[in-house]
């Protein structure tokens, strides 16, 4: 045996544990155990690798029905959801303050293209809805998750529940802090000035302190996400309240999504229709808003779209 | 081409005739498969044939302190395997009987 045989059994076994990664959790709860020990009897190779990581397709596509857990494909929804939507709010944010607050620049705008005018309308509705949704579907399930945590003294947990209450806050506080030792008089908007958007609506704190608290913000909103979903781990809640946060986040994230896309017609028509002056002709924040909005929209729809199916199954023939 | 005509090398099918010995785990349905049919299975189509058999209820797993998991014929599984089994025997005679006629084949 060459020096080297050794060295490329190990890399070998490590590769196919790797493949075995790739597997759906419930699967490898299942069969990852038997796996390694087949691995181990076998001495696993490049081969055995590669057929594991091509396996593990079908499995995700069509996950086994009695590995499939209706509960557990619903909380991860939740989490999931919950992720992509407090992103997406925290983007549609950063639109509000860029376009429909700003009074200033858009006065002539709104008046001048229809477009603009429904994509807002559709935007503050689907919003709405959008909220209600999670305050419908998010607050019974928060509720029947911090009973079961006080009375179980579970600490972290609570911790983890009130940090959608506690980080928002914080980051208010901070903003409001910002605001008030930064703030300027803010550049006046002038029809021979071509800026960008940032640079006239970022509520007198300049660009980058603006960036910085987008940046802050959005953090704020995937760690105040991340609360509950940890709780959602680790207290396992099940029965109708977790049914009707899964259909309410179907909801909520398809509403969510639309306000996004309406944010994107809205940007667009901004873009393309907006007076040079009013700062939406510069193409980066356009670019930069447009692919984070269609990303995050994609995760929560899709993810909500599992979720549901796994509240509501189809009728097995 | 080859890949087409060779459904007979179906791995379920193959699992459920190595099982139809009796009860054996991964290793051995491996081990078996190959020693018996000259096919050596890969893990990772080991096991979602495995997955597919349990699902469907042809085959179940048995109790098992070790990480080698046993797996079992259930009753579902071996009408199946007949049925599958009675199918490639008419296949198998038809073909054989064609070639002596028409080849003068004379047998394996």
């Amino acid at each position: 045996m060459s020096a080297r045989q050794p060295r490329q059994a190990w890399e070998a076994r490590v590769l196919a544990r790797a493949a075995l990664g790739l597997y759906p959790p419930a699967w490898r709860a299942r069969y990852g155990d038997e796996v390694r020990a087949l691995l181990e009897d076998s001495g696993s190779g490049v081969r055995a690798a590669a057929s594991l990581a091509w396996h593990a397709v079908p499995v995700w596509a069509c996950p086994p029905r009695h590995l499939y857990d209706r509960r557990g494909r619903m909380r991860a929804s939740l989490a999931s959801v919950g992720m992509a939507w407090a992103l997406l709010a925290g983007l549609v944010a950063v639109f509000v303050q860029l376009a429909q607050a700003q009074r200033q620049v858009q006065a002539s705008t709104l008046a001048q293209h229809p477009v603009i005018t429904w994509s807002y309308w559709a935007f503050d509705a689907c919003l709405i809805v959008s909220l209600l949704a999670v305050a419908a579907g998010g607050v019974p399930l928060w509720l029947v998750m911090f009973r079961r945590a006080r009375r179980a003294r579970r600490r972290r947990v609570v911790a983890c529940l009130l940090v959608p209450a506690v980080v928002p806050a914080a980051y208010l506080m901070v903003s409001v802090a910002v605001f008030a030792l930064v703030r300027g008089p803010g550049r006046p908007v002038v029809p021979w000035e071509s800026r960008s958007v940032v640079d006239l609506a970022n509520g007198g704190v300049g660009p980058r302190w603006f960036l910085a608290l987008v940046v802050l913000g959005l953090a704020a909103a995937a760690v105040s996400a991340a609360g509950p979903g940890l709780a959602l781990r680790r207290l396992s809640p099940h029965g109708p309240v977790l049914v009707l946060a899964a259909r309410a986040a179907f909801l909520a994230a398809v509403t969510m999504g639309l306000a996004g896309a309406a944010s994107v017609v809205a940007a667009v028509g901004l873009y393309l229709w907006a007076p040079a002056y009013a700062g939406y002709h510069v193409t980066w924040p356009l670019a930069v808003y447009l692919p984070a909005v269609l990303l995050a929209a994609a995760v929560a729809v899709v993810s909500a779209a599992r979720g549901i199916r796994a509240a509501d199954p189809p009728a097995v023939a | 081409m080859r890949e087409g005509l060779n459904r007979w090398a179906d791995p379920p099918l193959l699992v459920l005739a190595s099982l139809a010995e009796e009860s054996k785990h991964g290793y051995a349905i491996t081990q078996d498969i190959a020693d018996t049919m000259g096919i050596r299975l890969s893990a990772g189509t080991l096991y979602a044939a495995i997955s597919r058999l349990e699902a469907r209820g042809l085959i179940e797993p048995l109790e098992s302190d070790d990480r080698r998991r046993p797996y079992r014929l259930t009753a579902a599984g071996a009408r199946e395997l007949a049925e599958q089994s009675e199918r490639m025997h008419q296949v198998a005679s038809v073909a054989q009987q064609r070639l002596r006629v028409n080849y003068g084949w004379a047998g394996a």
